[in-house]
C-alpha cells in the first residue's frame, strides 16, 4: 500500500501510547499481537507497558479483543465510512450534523471525546482489519482510514496499519510490487504489467470465465470461491502446488505435493508491517519446496517455442 | 548471543528462534522441538500457532503428484503443467499467500514467461 503514513511493530511497541483496532479483532486472529507488539509489552518511551497506553476497539460487536479494550465503540452494520467521515470533521474543528452521526451508532459526546484522545496522544496507531476493508464501502473505508491517520499528523504522530491476516500474503504484495509495480491482479498478458482490480481479480476472472488455464499456489479456492469460479476451475486445466491433497486437487488436473512452509521449507515471509523474516524450519520434507517446483516448470516452459518474441532474438549484434 | 543453529540430542532436533506463518504476526521467537518427522513442541507459540505446527509433519501422506487423479512422478506433472500453461491464451496464477517470497518472486517470473494474470488473496 504506497502513500500510507506507516511504522513497524517494533516503533508501535517502544513509542505507540494510543491503541485502536478497528473491525478486527486480534485477540482471536491474531493472539499474540497485544502481548508482543502493542497493548502489553514495556517500550523504551513507555516504561509501564500497558498502564501507559490507551485502547480503544471499534467493532459492530462485541468480540472477545472488548475485554482488553479501555473504551469499546459498537458501531452500526456498514456506517464505517461515515464514522471516519465524521471523525475527520471533529479532528479538524468543523461542525458535524448530530443526526447523521447518531445513525453510526456513536454519539457526538463519544466522537469529540475520542478526537480529544486522538489528537492529544504521542503517538497514536490504528490497525484496521477485514471488519472495515471488506464490509460496505471496501477501499474506500481503507482509504478513509489511511487519510484520517494522515490528517491527524497535523497535531500529533499517528499510523495505520492493516492487520493482514494469512502467512505470508504481505510477501506477495510485496514481491508483486517490486516486480511488476504493482501489488496483486496484475495481467501481464501483453508482455507489460497492467492493473485493474475488479478486472483482473481472481473471481471476477474465473466467474466471466476469462482464464484457460490456472496454476494455484498455497490457496484452496475450491474451497472458498463462489461456485461459478469453481465450476470455471473444474473445466479448465487447473495445477495445484500444495503440501496437501486440496479441494481444488481434486478438480485439478494436476496436483503436485510441496513441503510445508516454514515447518520443512526455507525462505523468506513478511511480517504485516513489512518486515521481512526468515524462516528456520525444523523439519525435512520428502517432498520438493513449492520454489523448486515453480523453477521447474519455467524450466519447462522455456523449452517451448516463446508465447512473445524474446528480448535476445530482437536484438541485433553489430 | 543468539544462537541459531539447530541442537540435536536423544533424537530431539531443537530450532530456537523459528518463525511461526499461521496469522500475519510472524512471530520469530519460537523454539521448536522434532522428532522424526513430527514437531512435537512449540515453545512461546499461541495455541493457533501450536497446532499448525504439530498438524504439518514430514511424513509421506500424499503422493508425489497426481495427473487427472493418477499418481505421477514430479517430473512427468511439471511437463504436463507446462504444456497446459503454455498452451493457454490466458493463463492465471493465483494464490502466493503461504509460499516463500522465493516461491512468490518465480511465480511473478513464470507469469512475465506465460503472459499469465498473477493475484493473491489480497483482491478478494
Ligand atoms: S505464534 Fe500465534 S500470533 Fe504468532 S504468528 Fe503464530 S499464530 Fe500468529
Amino acid at each position: 500500500m504506497g502513500g500510507k503514513v506507516s511504522a513497524t511493530l517494533g516503533e508501535i511497541k517502544n513509542r505507540a501510547d494510543f491503541i485502536m483496532y478497528w473491525g478486527g479483532n486480534p485477540a482471536e486472529c491474531h493472539p499474540r499481537h497485544f502481548t508482543r507488539y502493542t497493548l502489553i509489552p514495556k517500550g523504551k518511551f513507555l516504561p509501564n507497558g500497558r498502564k501507559d497506553r490507551t485502547m480503544v476497539l471499534v467493532d459492530i460487536r462485541e468480540t472477545a479483543s472488548a475485554r482488553a479494550a479501555d473504551q469499546f465503540l459498537q458501531i452500526r452494520p456498514g456506517k464505517d465510512f461515515e464514522l471516519i467521515t465524521a471523525l475527520r470533521a471533529v479532528v479538524k474543528g468543523l461542525p458535524v450534523d448530530d443526526a447523521l452521526v447518531a445513525q453510526t451508532g456513536i454519539t457526538t459526546e463519544t466522537l469529540h471525546d475520542l478526537a480529544r484522545q486522538m489528537k492529544q496522544c504521542r503517538f497514536g496507531v490504528i490497525f484496521f482489519g477485514m471488519g472495515l476493508s471488506m464490509t460496505r464501502g471496501k477501499h474506500m473505508n481503507s482509504a478513509a482510514i489511511l487519510t484520517l491517520a494522515t490528517e491527524l499528523n497535523a497535531f500529533t504522530k499517528f499510523v495505520t496499519l492493516p492487520m493482514r491476516g494469512h502467512g505470508n500474503v504481505t510477501g506477495s504484495d510485496m514481491v508483486m510490487r517490486w516486480n511488476t509495480g504493482y501489488p496483486f491482479g496484475v495481467n501481464l498478458s501483453r508482455g507489460y504489467p497492467r492493473f485493474n482490480p475488479g478486472e483482473y481479480s481472481t473471481i471476477d476472472l474465473l466467474v466471466r470465465g476469462d482464464t484457460d488455464a490456472t496454476l494455484v499456489l498455497g490457496a484452496d479456492p475450491g474451497a472458498t470461491m463462489p461456485q461459478p469460479a469453481i465450476e470455471h476451475l473444474a473445466r479448465t486445466p487447473t495445477i495445484v502446488l500444495d503440501p496437501k491433497v486440496t479441494h481444488t486437487s481434486k478438480l485439478a488436473r494436476v496436483h503436485i505435493t510441496t513441503a510445508a512452509t516454514g515447518v520443512s521449507a526455507p525462505g523468506t515471509v513478511y511480517r504485516m508491517d513489512e518486515v521481512p523474516m526468515p524462516l528456520r524450519p525444523a523439519l525435512k520434507s520428502p517432498y520438493p519446496t513449492d520454489e523448486e517446483v515453480v523453477l521447474k516448470i519455467i524450466e519447462a516452459v522455456n523449452r517451448k517455442a516463446p508465447f512473445a518474441p524474446r528480448a535476445e532474438s530482437m536484438m541485433r549484434t553489430v | 548471543m543468539i544462537r541459531t543453529a539447530p541442537a540435536s540430542q536423544d533424537g530431539l532436533t531443537i530450532v530456537p528462534h523459528a518463525t511461526c506463518t499461521f496469522c500475519g504476526c510472524v512471530c520469530d521467537d519460537i523454539e521448536l522441538h522434532a522428532q522424526g518427522d513430527r514437531i512435537v513442541r512449540a515453545k512461546s507459540a499461541c495455541s493457533l500457532g501450536e497446532s499448525w505446527f504439530k498438524y504439518h509433519t514430514a511424513e509421506r501422506n500424499y503422493p508425489d503428484a497426481l495427473i487427472d487423479g493418477q499418481p505421477a512422478t514430479v517430473d512427468a506433472a511439471v511437463e504436463r503443467a507446462a504444456e497446459y500453461l503454455h498452451a493457454a491464451h490466458m493463463p492465471l496464477i493465483y494464490g502466493l499467500s503461504n509460499v516463500t517470497c522465493e516461491a512468490q518472486r518465480g511465480a511473478v517470473s513464470l507469469a512475465e514467461l506465460i503472459g499469465a494474470v498473477i493475484d493473491s488473496h489480497t483482491s478478494l
